[in-house]
C-alpha cells in the first residue's frame, strides 16, 4: 500500500487530517496545549475555500461549529480539558439533534487550570459523559503521531455515520512532539470519505427523526429544499418538540441503541505482542502517548526474560469489552498504565469482572518513561 | 404576501378558533367594531365578536395587533368593499366598550 | 388586507402556545411580512432562537429552524452564516437570552458586524420561567427571584450593541406592528449586523405583579416609557433617564461586514491578494 510522510507535531497532523478528510470550517478558542490545531487550520481551511474562526470563547466555539455542521459540512473544534468542560452544554445538544461533528481534546493536566503544558490522560472518564442525560459516547484516542492524522479522518467518517460528535483524544506529548508520520495517501484518504446520508425523496416525504431504531437521522443540508426544525428538546419525527411518552423513550433509547448496537463499526485496537502471551506472562493495557513507552518496556523486559504484551484500545468508548475480557481471562497478571488514577481501570474491572488488576498511575504531569514500567512489572507480577 | 378573500360584503371577520380573549383589537378598533362576549367554553370565558359590522373603517389596526392570526379585513381594492367613516358615534362605542372591561356595555345605545 | 400567513407557518403547530395577548404573535407577523417584502426563499433562510417564550418562535415558521440552548444564538447563527454567506440568517431571542447568558456573544458578534439580523424580544422579564428578574427589569418591581422587590440595575440594550459595534441598531415596540415592520425591512436590507430592541408585553409574568395585569395595561407602560429618537434628543436628562428612543438609532452603511472581510482572508490564502495589513482599515485601533 502506497503511504506518505509528512515529518510535522501531532498537533498540525491533526489539523491537516481534518482539510483533508473534507472538513470545511473550524471554530474554536486558543487551548493551551492545542492551539496549534486552531493556528494551522485558520490557514489550510481558507486556502481550501473553506472558514475557520477563532470565537469569543470556547461555548461559542462549539456553537459555531454546531451550527455550521448542521448547514451539512464537516466542522472541527479544537481544545483541552477545561474546554471540553465548558463545551459540556452544547455537546449534548450535539447528541439530542443528532449532528455530526468532530472535537480533538489535546489533554493536559487537570483538573481546572491544572497543567497547562503538562501531560495528563484526565479526560477519559469525562469524555465518556462529558454532558448531562443518556446517549453514548464515541472516543477515539490516538497513540502515535500518525494516529493524530488517521484518528481524526476516521472521526469525521464516524460522526457522519452515527450523526453525532465524535471525540479525538490526543495529549501534550503527541500535540506536541515533532517527528516523522508515515500517513496513507492523500487519495486514499478521500477515497475513504463518507458522507453522512441524504434523502432524495420529495421534501413532504422526508421526516428527518423517523428511522431505525438502532440507526441514527437522516439530516439533509440546510438550505437545499427540507426544510425542518433542530431543537435540544425531546422530539418527534419532524424535529418538534414533544413530551409524548412513547416518542420520548423511543428516541432516547435509539440515541444509546444506534451506537451500541453497532459497536463492531467502532472497535479498533492495536494488540502487540500478545499471540505468544499464556496464563503466567504479563498483559499490558494502555492508551494514547503512554503506549509508546509501554512499547519500549516490553522490549526490554522480553529481552530480560519477561514475556509481555500491549492490548491498546484505540476506540476508547465504547470500549472493546469482549476483546479485553478475552485477554483477562487468559493472563493472570495485567498491568494498566494510565497518566491518571484509574480512569480507564475502572472500565477494565468492570468488562473482565476483576478485581486484581495491577496499576501504574502517574498524575504529576509528566510521562511515563519505560524504565518506570519495567520496574513496576518487575515489582508486582 | 398573498390575500384571504373576504367572505362577501364582510369588512372584518374573525376565526373564533384562534381567538385567546387577550382584548387587544377590542382595545385597539377605533370604531367599536369589536367587543368581547361571555363564552363558558372558551379562554378565560370570552370570545371575540363583532358588534357594529358596518362601522368599520378599515383601517387594519386589528389584524396587525392580534397575535393569533384570528381577526382579518378584507381589502378596499380585491375585495370590492366599501369601508365606514369614522364617525363619533363610533368613537363614543369604543370608548364605552373599553370602558366596560372590553365588552359592550348591556342595552347600549337602547 | 387579509394577509395569508399560512405560506410561512407551519399550520400543524398551530395555535401558538404564547398566552393571550403575547406580543411574541404579533412580532411573528411583523417579521413574516418583513422577509415575504425582502423577497427572500423560504430555503434560503434560516430562523434561530434561544431558550424562553420567544425561543418557540422558530418551530412555528416554515424555513430552516434551530431551537439552541439559552444565550446561544448568535454563536450558532455565526457557524450557519459564516458557512453559508449567501444565506439569510435570523436569531430570535429574549431579554434574559440575549443580554444575561447570552450577553457575550451578543457583544461579539456586534463587534464582528457579521451579517445576521437579531431580533431581541425585551419583554423585561424571564417570562417562560415563571418571572424571575432580567437584565432590563426595572429597579423595584416585583419579581420572583427578589420579591421584596428588584434592586438590579438596568442597561439599555441598544447603547450596549452600538458600543460594541453593531453597524445598524434600531428599536420599536409592540405598539405600532408597521413601524416595527419598516425597522425590520430596514434591518434585513442592511448588509451587516442589524440589532433590534423589541419591546414587548409579557402581563402574564411582569404584568400581573406590577399592576399591568392586562396586555393593554402592559402595551400602555411601554407606551408611556419609549418615544420617538427625534423626540427623545430633546429631552433633559431627567426625562430621558425614563425613556428609551425608538426608531433606528444607528445606520453604518461604510463598514465593512465579516464575511465580506473573511473573503479578503480567503483571498490572501488563495494568492489572490496581498496580505491584509493596518493600511486596510481606517480605524487603526
Amino acid at each position: 500500500m502506497a503511504t506518505r510522510e509528512i515529518i510535522s507535531t501531532g498537533n498540525e497532523l491533526s489539523a491537516i487530517a481534518a482539510v483533508d478528510a473534507g472538513c470545511e470550517f473550524f471554530g474554536g478558542y486558543p487551548l493551551t496545549p492545542s492551539s496549534e490545531v486552531m493556528h494551522v487550520i485558520s490557514d489550510l481551511l481558507p486556502a481550501a475555500g473553506g472558514a475557520a474562526i477563532q470565537m469569543e470563547d470556547e461555548i461559542a466555539g462549539i456553537c459555531c461549529v454546531i451550527g455550521a455542521s448542521m448547514t451539512g459540512v464537516r466542522a472541527l473544534t479544537a481544545t483541552s480539558g477545561p474546554g471540553v468542560s465548558l463545551k459540556a452544554e452544547n455537546l449534548g445538544l450535539a447528541q439530542m439533534a443528532e449532528v455530526p461533528l468532530v472535537l480533538v481534546n489535546v489533554m493536559r493536566g487537570g483538573p481546572s487550570t491544572g497543567l497547562p503544558t503538562r501531560v495528563s490522560q484526565g479526560d477519559v472518564l469525562q469524555a465518556k459523559n462529558p454532558s448531562h442525560g443518556d446517549y453514548k459516547s464515541i472516543t477515539l484516542c490516538a497513540g502515535t503521531l500518525a494516529e493524530c492524522y488517521t484518528e481524526v479522518v476516521r472521526a469525521f467518517n464516524l460522526a457522519d455515520r452515527f450523526m453525532q460528535p465524535v471525540i479525538v483524544l490526543t495529549d501534550e506529548t503527541l500535540g506536541h512532539m515533532h517527528g516523522k508520520a508515515i500517513l496513507p495517501t492523500l487519495e486514499e484518504v478521500k477515497a475513504g470519505i463518507k458522507l453522512r446520508k441524504q434523502f432524495d425523496g420529495a421534501p413532504e416525504d422526508y421526516f428527518p427523526y423517523e428511522c431505525e431504531p438502532d440507526q441514527p437521522a437522516v439530516l439533509n443540508s440546510m438550505f437545499k429544499g427540507y426544510r425542518y426544525h433542530f431543537t435540544g428538546l425531546h422530539h418527534d419525527k419532524n424535529g418538534f418538540p414533544t413530551e409524548e411518552i412513547n416518542t420520548c423513550r423511543k428516541l432516547i433509547q435509539r440515541l444509546e441503541d444506534k451506537v451500541e448496537l453497532h459497536r463492531d463499526e467502532l472497535e479498533l485496537n492495536e494488540e502487540f505482542m500478545l499471540d505468544d502471551l499464556e496464563e503466567n506472562d504479563v498483559l499490558i493495557i494502555a492508551y494514547g502517548s503512554v503506549s509508546l513507552a509501554v512499547k519500549e518496556a516490553i522490549a526490554d523486559l522480553r529481552k530480560q526474560g519477561i514475556k509481555a504484551g500491549l492490548f491498546r484500545p484505540i476506540t476508547l468508548w465504547p470500549s472493546p469489552a469482549e476483546r479485553i475480557k478475552h485477554f483477562t481471562d487468559k493472563i493472570k497478571n495485567v498491568l494498566v498504565v494510565e497518566l491518571n488514577i484509574k480512569q480507564y481501570t475502572a472500565e477494565v474491572e468492570r468488562v473482565s469482572s476483576r478485581l486484581d488488576l495491577e496499576g501504574l498511575y502517574k498524575v504529576n504531569g509528566r510521562p511515563i518513561a519505560p524504565h518506570e514500567i519495567v520496574a513496576k512489572v518487575k515489582e508486582v507480577f | 404576501m398573498s390575500l384571504i378573500k373576504a367572505p362577501e360584503n364582510t369588512p372584518v371577520w374573525v376565526d373564533t378558533a384562534r381567538c385567546k380573549a387577550c382584548d387587544i383589537c377590542v382595545a385597539v378598533c377605533p370604531a367599536g367594531v369589536l367587543s368581547m362576549k361571555a363564552e363558558p367554553t372558551s379562554t378565560l370565558g370570552a370570545m371575540i365578536s363583532i358588534v357594529a359590522l358596518e362601522d368599520c373603517i378599515g383601517c387594519n389596526d386589528c389584524e396587525l395587533n392580534c397575535p393569533d392570526f384570528a381577526i382579518y379585513v378584507a381589502d378596499k381594492k380585491t375585495d370590492n368593499i366599501k369601508f365606514a367613516k369614522l364617525t363619533d358615534e363610533s368613537k363614543a362605542r369604543a370608548a364605552a366598550i373599553v370602558e366596560n372591561n372590553y365588552r359592550l356595555p348591556e342595552n347600549y345605545g337602547k | 388586507m387579509a394577509y395569508n400567513y399560512d405560506k410561512y407557518l407551519r399550520l400543524e403547530k398551530m395555535p401558538t402556545l404564547w398566552c393571550w395577548g403575547c406580543g411574541d404573535g404579533v412580532i411573528l407577523k411583523a417579521t413574516i411580512r418583513a422577509i415575504e417584502k425582502m423577497g427572500w426563499k423560504q430555503d434560503d433562510v434560516c430562523v434561530i432562537s434561544g431558550i424562553g417564550c420567544s425561543g418557540r418562535f422558530s418551530s412555528y415558521v416554515d424555513f430552516n429552524t434551530i431551537h439552541t440552548t439559552h444565550g446561544r444564538t448568535v454563536a450558532y447563527a455565526t457557524g450557519v452564516k459564516l458557512a453559508n454567506p449567501d444565506k439569510h440568517v435570523i436569531c430570535v431571542g429574549g431579554d434574559g437570552d440575549a443580554l444575561a447568558i447570552g450577553g457575550n456573544h451578543t457583544i461579539h458578534a456586534c463587534r464582528r458586524n457579521i451579517d445576521i439580523n437579531f431580533i431581541v424580544i425585551n419583554n423585561f422579564i424571564y417570562g417562560l420561567t415563571n418571572s424571575q428578574t432580567s437584565p432590563t427589569t426595572p429597579q423595584g418591581m416585583w419579581t420572583v427571584s427578589q420579591k421584596a422587590g428588584n434592586i438590579d440595575p438596568t442597561f439599555d440594550a441598544c447603547e450596549l450593541a452600538i458600543a460594541s459595534g453593531a453597524s445598524f441598531v434600531g428599536r420599536e415596540t409592540m405598539l405600532d406592528p408597521k413601524k416595527l415592520e419598516r425597522l425590520l425591512v430596514k434591518g434585513f436590507e442592511h448588509r451587516g449586523f442589524s440589532f433590534f430592541d423589541v419591546m414587548s408585553n409579557c402581563h402574564i409574568n411582569l404584568g400581573r405583579k406590577n399592576k399591568m395585569v392586562s396586555a393593554m395595561d402592559n402595551l400602555n407602560w411601554i407606551d408611556s416609557i419609549t418615544t420617538p429618537k427625534s423626540k427623545y434628543d430633546k429631552l433633559s436628562p431627567e426625562e430621558q433617564l425614563n425613556m428609551f428612543p425608538t426608531g433606528v438609532l444607528k445606520h453604518d452603511t461604510e463598514v465593512r461586514e465579516y464575511c465580506d472581510m473573511y473573503q479578503d482572508i480567503k483571498d490572501v490564502h488563495q494568492g489572490k491578494r496581498a496580505k491584509i495589513t493596518q493600511d486596510d482599515f481606517e480605524k487603526k485601533i
